[in-house]
């Protein structure tokens, strides 16, 4: 059954913009501009409702719509197929949402800040927000690619037009970065849909970019491991860079510091998702041998990304670029927990996408808040701001401690289940195999939870506490500001925090829909198995299923309890995956075979 | 014992100081005001009182083994269908921590209520200071309930946070904010080995609840599956956060600076409370801690150590606080010591009281600091007995339960630790010994310098006694200083309450250990009881009353009577003294060998992130536009140049059609 409520999600801004252009100047723009990103959230959220009553759990996506495209049947190459084909799965679904809450909150943040060509500004932030929703549900890899790089082309005038004083080299900066990078994606996407054609193993022999139907010949081992490994090369030289992943990371820095607010919001909340959406959603489903392959050196990448950008985070006066640098530090967990392969790996890694979007994307307004009436980022010049500005103070350290992974707050949900999944992930389980990474990569890992907290509480040092210190004539409270943040400035940080309380204190609604689509869409674990696991979903008791390896032949896997299960190697240098039964006869609960 | 009312009683300790703080933080500027405290007075008194139903019920089925994991829902995922619950346990442990830390956060907040403003006017952030303490109590009293490891971790990292935001609670004052920043940093530090051992205890049982891991040790021990080195692995990842938390060495710098938070806080948190969770944590972990010798060992030295270093720093401190907050180290130095050497009844037993005596304290410090204006340094005032009756009174008995007196609380159980400590290795107990001597002689010096001799205020200050709010809370903990020692002491109540809970674990290792003298004390076997000799079990009571007296009697002959001598030893031992006075360099010590080098490595990178990772970049953006540059060469325009390539091409063209 065809369903267009995502197409009437991903194009609604686009009739905002339209809209736009036929209003009288005035400030009638923004609100109209607001106003209409709110319809888009409604739409948003009725697209959740049709998503959950459309059965998720069941199918690889829901909500789909496929028109076809580019099509024929008489050409030289054989039947194409590439078409408009849309649909989500609940990592699609939550980025989506995600997308179309933080807009409106960067829309409103801009009233003040943006008094110039207020058309244009706002006209380019709903054209972006059309880029950002369309890759989350785009089912085909040339609409991805379509809409992947759509999104530069808005930030790049957003940057450009409305920066800081080196705009015009970081709007340079950031679009070489990204489209050196994305070309040679695309020269990926033609082998490889080259590759599966030329296989003859496609539907009627066709052309197709279908995601879906790539990832099920990448499923049944059509691509061989040489050609995964160029095609997994190609595509991560695009992706790397949007992530970033050290060392292609350096772009994000200047964008951030130069980019307008909304800008900024909209860059760390949701356009670096881009980035390890890719990943997620191509690289390791349809490349599943060369993800496993390259998975230690990206983790090393992720690694080392961690600890760097954290250091050079510490180093920074300007605010804005702290929190740059912090974003590169938290995207390198992110990465970590993708390529770990574990349920709980990627279920953390699709929350700190999440999560990073909230508390970066709140950082970097309040961060505005201040900039608007100081005019000026830098530690040296601002501090002691805590007792005149107290619900700014509130805000900044709330959003620190999200950020830092306090447990009860959202960032710690994706910080602990990336972690875990890293540790756990050269276990055998219920998952299947043993996965690449290991406990030996949560090590230098977790150091990154202590230098967050360094530089973070650094930064609200400087900037909160200590005696008072203000540049001459600030604050500046023209423009409507006051002292402290005023309504409006509260209205768009507020709801925020709300949702960091409630992501950290009950995440089981994301989670739990996480799931099956990891299970199915990402990890691709066959059906009983999944099933099996949503069973377990239900089940109070801790169970764990041995997996069948050398040591266990598969006639012996049976679900035991975990109290059941005794580790063997030394857990530094050997992975586990050897999981010894103690006397099932012993083990409470029972033992039930699997199959 | 109904499950229903031990789970009702948990939601309501945990949700009526939340309740209180939300109240405070969202009402407290707008409304509430100078009566901020009421709704957080309200909140923390009801979870007393239920701490103490709860209490009930677990006293009432004793005996029936009482220890209930009781699963509220379901918190986050561990993919492939197990998820990790928000849950309780709720056993003997618990319900000692949970009164513990209920009962002396309510008279608590009923001090901060006269402490926290200027004659009738509360202080700037009054209502702040309320949401905090009431936040503090929610996340410590988190901590004590949840039943598996990450909830533990939840608890962990709140009361952190607690203590960030009151150290940090004057944060105006630069000294303050970084001593807030400091202490948070320190703990992250510790609990980087904390995650780790978490995670570790995952890889190896499948499962973070309390009563599944412990079940597997038994099982994994009992048939030999399970190696102890793994166990020693998780043990010391785990240890490491509790040095952290209780600010043991060599983690134990932020506590000192701690001080820099209002005296309450100091009281409640810094002493009684949330610093002992590291001694709740070992005691708890008991399956992993005492399976493995080596971590044992570890324990009971790192606590010996810290007891003995601290006393020493003590010393020569001339902040009270500062005498304190060293002093406090130093007890939970035994505390550690007490675990290590498999006495858990009687670490926890020695929380207990040291959280009475030790909170009495800094309240009197606060009363005194309250009196002379914000000034706490032992040079600047003395002969305080008169201006401050009641203060003195009551400190007076924190100062002799401290000092190990005869017949205080403290006294009984510090003793019971030393004990243990002589039964485990002879140079354990001695260093217990000669730590006992010196905080008597430490906490009597500051006893004498600040209450006797000439009356001396700063100058300008206006001396007053506190007002009733301040000095209930005194009154009733110096009653728990005089009194609590009686419910370990001779009946063994306290701790034949807590035996289901170390039963398998510090009870079985230690005899088998070759403890079985510490059986008679906790009036085990019956065998052993009879065993044990009197002398065995009263001699060190003897002895280590006596030596509290003489060194009570030391501190005054000096401080009290001849106080050159103090001159003169600091004088003909310089170097020492300065060692001690500067806290043996530990600080400066870090900040060379961790700090800086740290803070090169970051100005390392963004010199990379600058100059070569650009670079690298910039030099492959260049073969482009080399290249471009290249072929642009021939295309300048010259005709004669377009013929030359021409003519090149033909040539080219005809070499390969001949060749080929």
């Amino acid at each position: 059954m065809e369903s267009w409520i995502l197409t009437i999600v991903v194009f609604s801004p686009l009739v905002g913009a339209v809209l736009l252009m036929l209003m009288p100047n005035g400030g009638g723009l923004r609100r109209l501009a607001f106003g209409w990103s709110l319809v888009t959230l409604a739409l948003a959220i009725y697209a959740v409702s049709s998503f959950l009553q459309a059965g998720p759990d069941e199918n690889t996506y829901v909500l789909t719509a496929h028109v076809p495209w580019i099509t024929g049947g008489d050409s030289s190459l054989g039947l194409v197929d590439i078409g408009y084909r849309v649909g989500v799965d609940a990592i699609g679904m939550w980025l989506i949402v995600l997308t179309a809450f933080l807009t409106p909150l960067a829309i409103w943040a801009s009233f003040t800040a943006i008094r110039e060509r207020e058309r244009e500004y706002y006209i380019l932030l709903l054209f972006l927000q059309v880029g950002m929703l369309g890759v989350f549900c785009a089912l085909d890899l040339l609409l991805f690619y379509v809409f992947f790089e759509f999104t530069l082309v808005p930030l790049f005038f957003l940057i450009g037009i409305w920066g800081g004083p080196e705009k015009r080299y970081a709007a340079f900066k950031f679009f070489i970065f990204t489209l050196a990078g994305s070309v040679l994606t695309f020269a990926g996407v033609v082998y490889l849909a080259y590759y599966a054609w030329s296989s003859g193993a496609t539907t009627g022999g066709a052309l197709t970019l279908s995601i879906e139907e790539l990832t099920k010949l990448g499923q049944q081992g059509v691509f061989p491991y040489g050609v995964q490994w160029w095609i997994f090369l190609a595509f991560m030289a695009g992706f790397a860079v949007k992530v970033p992943l050290f060392p292609v990371h350096t772009w994000l820095p200047l964008a951030h510091t130069e980019a307008p607010t909304a800008g900024s919001v909209i860059l760390a909340g949701v356009l670096l998702k881009l980035g390890t959406y890719g990943f997620c959603r191509l690289s390791i489903p349809i490349l599943p041998e060369a993800a496993v392959g390259f998975a230690p050196f990206v983790a090393v990448l992720a690694i080392i990304g961690i600890i760097y950008a954290a250091l050079a985070a510490w180093m920074q006066e300007d605010v804005k670029k702290l929190v740059a640098y912090s974003s590169v530090s938290h995207l390198g967990f992110c990465m970590l927990g993708l390529f770990s392969m574990k349920i709980a790996g990627v279920s953390g890694a699709v929350m700190y996408m999440i999560n990073h979007g909230l508390s970066t994307g709140a950082l970097f307004l309040v961060i505005g808040c201040i900039y608007e009436r100081y005019h000026t980022r830098s530690i040296k010049k601002i501090g002691g701001l805590a007792r005149q500005m107290p619900w700014m103070a509130f805000f900044l350290v709330f959003f620190t401690l999200s950020s830092i992974g306090l447990p009860g707050l959202n960032g710690f949900v994706g910080e602990f289940l990336v972690l875990l999944g890293t540790a756990i992930s050269n276990t055998a389980g219920i998952e299947g195999d043993v996965g690449p990474l290991g406990y030996i990569y949560v090590i230098p890992a977790a150091t990154g939870i202590i230098l967050g907290a360094v530089y973070m509480l650094w930064m609200c040092r400087c900037v909160l506490f200590g005696p008072l210190n203000e540049p001459a004539n600030t604050p500046d409270t023209s423009r409507g500001l006051t002292k402290d943040l005023t309504m409006r400035e509260i209205g768009f940080l507020a709801p925020i925090a709300l949702v960091c309380i409630f992501l950290g204190a009950y995440p089981k609604p994301l989670l739990e829909s996480l799931e099956p689509a990891i299970a199915r869409n990402i990890l691709q674990l066959p059906e009983d198995r999944i099933a099996a696991i949503l069973e377990l979903d239900n089940e109070a008791e801790v169970v764990l299923i041995a997996e069948a390896t050398d040591a266990v032949p598969p006639s012996e896997v049976r679900i035991v309890p975990a109290a059941a299960l005794v580790p063997t190697d030394d857990f530094l240098t050997t992975p586990i995956d050897k999981i010894n039964i103690a006397s099932p006869e012993t083990a409470k609960g029972g033992v039930a075979d699997e199959r | 014992m109904s499950i229903e009312t031990l789970k009702a009683c948990g939601i309501i300790i945990l949700l009526a100081p939340l309740l209180g703080a939300i109240l405070a933080g969202a009402l407290g500027r707008a409304a509430l005001r100078g009566a901020t405290h009421f709704v957080v007075i309200g909140g923390v008194g009801t979870a007393a009182v239920f701490a103490f139903v709860l209490f009930g019920e677990v006293l009432g089925a004793h005996g029936e083994g009482v220890s209930e994991t009781i699963p509220i829902y379901n918190w986050l995922t561990a993919g492939g269908g197990k998820w990790f619950e928000v849950e309780f346990l709720i056993d003997p442990l618990t319900a000692v921590m949970l009164v513990t830390v209920t009962f002396i956060s309510t008279l608590v907040v009923i001090y901060s209520r006269d402490y926290m403003r200027h004659g009738d006017h509360p202080e700037s952030g009054y209502e702040r200071f309320f949401a905090y303490l009431g936040l503090f109590v929610f996340s410590m009293c988190a901590l004590v309930l949840g039943g598996n490891f990450l909830l533990l971790y939840l608890g962990w990292e709140a009361v952190g946070l607690c203590s960030y935001l009151l150290i940090g609670f004057y944060y105006p004052k630069p000294e303050a904010a970084a001593a807030a920043k400091k202490a948070f940093l320190v703990n992250r530090v510790g609990d980087f080995g904390f995650g780790l051992g978490i995670f570790l205890i995952y890889i190896t049982f499948g499962t973070l609840n309390y009563g599944a891991v412990f079940d597997a040790i038994e099982q994994g021990l009992a048939d030999g599956t399970l190696e102890t080195g793994r166990l020693t692995a998780i043990a010391l990842l785990l240890l490491c956060g509790a040095c952290g938390k209780s600010a043991q060495l060599p983690l134990h710098v932020w506590l000192p600076d701690a001080m820099e938070g209002p005296s309450p806080v100091s009281a409640l948190i810094h002493a009684a409370t949330m610093v002992t969770a590291g001694i709740y944590m070992v005691a708890r972990c008991g399956a992993i801690f005492t399976a493995s010798t080596t971590a044992m060992t570890v324990v009971a030295i790192i606590g010996a150590a810290t007891a003995f270093f601290a006393a020493t720093v003590a010393l020569t401190q001339t902040d009270m606080k500062r005498i304190l907050a060293y002093s406090t180290i130093s007890q939970l130095g035994y505390m550690f010591l007490g675990l290590g050497v498999f006495a858990a009844g009687s670490a926890v037993f020695h929380l207990f009281t040291h959280a009475f005596f030790k909170a009495l304290l800094f309240l009197g410090a606060g009363s005194v600091m309250h009196a002379m204006g914000g000034i706490i340094d032992v040079r600047q005032f003395g002969g305080l007995r008169k201006l401050l009756p009641w203060t003195f009174l009551t400190f007076m008995i924190g100062a002799l339960a401290l000092a190990g007196f005869p017949f205080t609380s403290g006294f009984f159980s510090k003793d019971e630790i030393i004990h243990h400590a002589f039964s485990a290795h002879w140079l354990f107990g001695a260093v217990g010994l000669v730590t006992a001597v010196m905080t008597a002689f430490y906490t009597f010096r500051m006893v004498f310098l600040a209450f006797f001799g000439e009356e001396r205020v700063p100058e300008g200050v206006h001396a007053h006694e506190s007002g009733p709010w301040m000095l209930f809370p005194l009154i009733v903990l110096s009653v728990g200083a005089l009194g609590v020692g009686y419910l370990g002491f001779p009946g063994h109540n306290f701790h034949h309450f807590l035996e289901p809970v170390f039963e398998k674990t510090f009870l079985a290792h230690g005899a088998h250990a070759g403890h079985a003298v510490q059986d008679a004390v906790h009036g085990g076997s019956e065998v052993a009881k009879h065993a044990a000799s009197f002398w065995s079990k009263y001699g060190l009571l003897f002895i280590s009353g006596a030596l509290s007296i003489l060194a009570i009697m030391a501190a005054w002959g000096v401080y009290g009577r001849q106080p050159w001598i103090a001159d003169m030893v600091r004088a003909s031992a310089p170097k020492a003294y300065n060692l001690l006075h500067n806290k043996y360099y530990v600080d400066e010590f870090y900040d060379r060998t961790i700090v800086r080098p740290l803070r090169t490595l970051g100005r390392i990178c963004v010199g990379l992130d600058n100059y070569l990772v650009d670079g690298l970049i910039f030099v492959i953006t260049w073969i482009p536009r080399g290249l471009g540059y290249a072929l642009s060469l021939l295309q300048r325009g010259p005709v004669q140049g377009y013929g030359l390539t021409m003519a090149l091409g033909l040539v080219l063209i005809i070499w390969f059609v001949l060749a080929g």
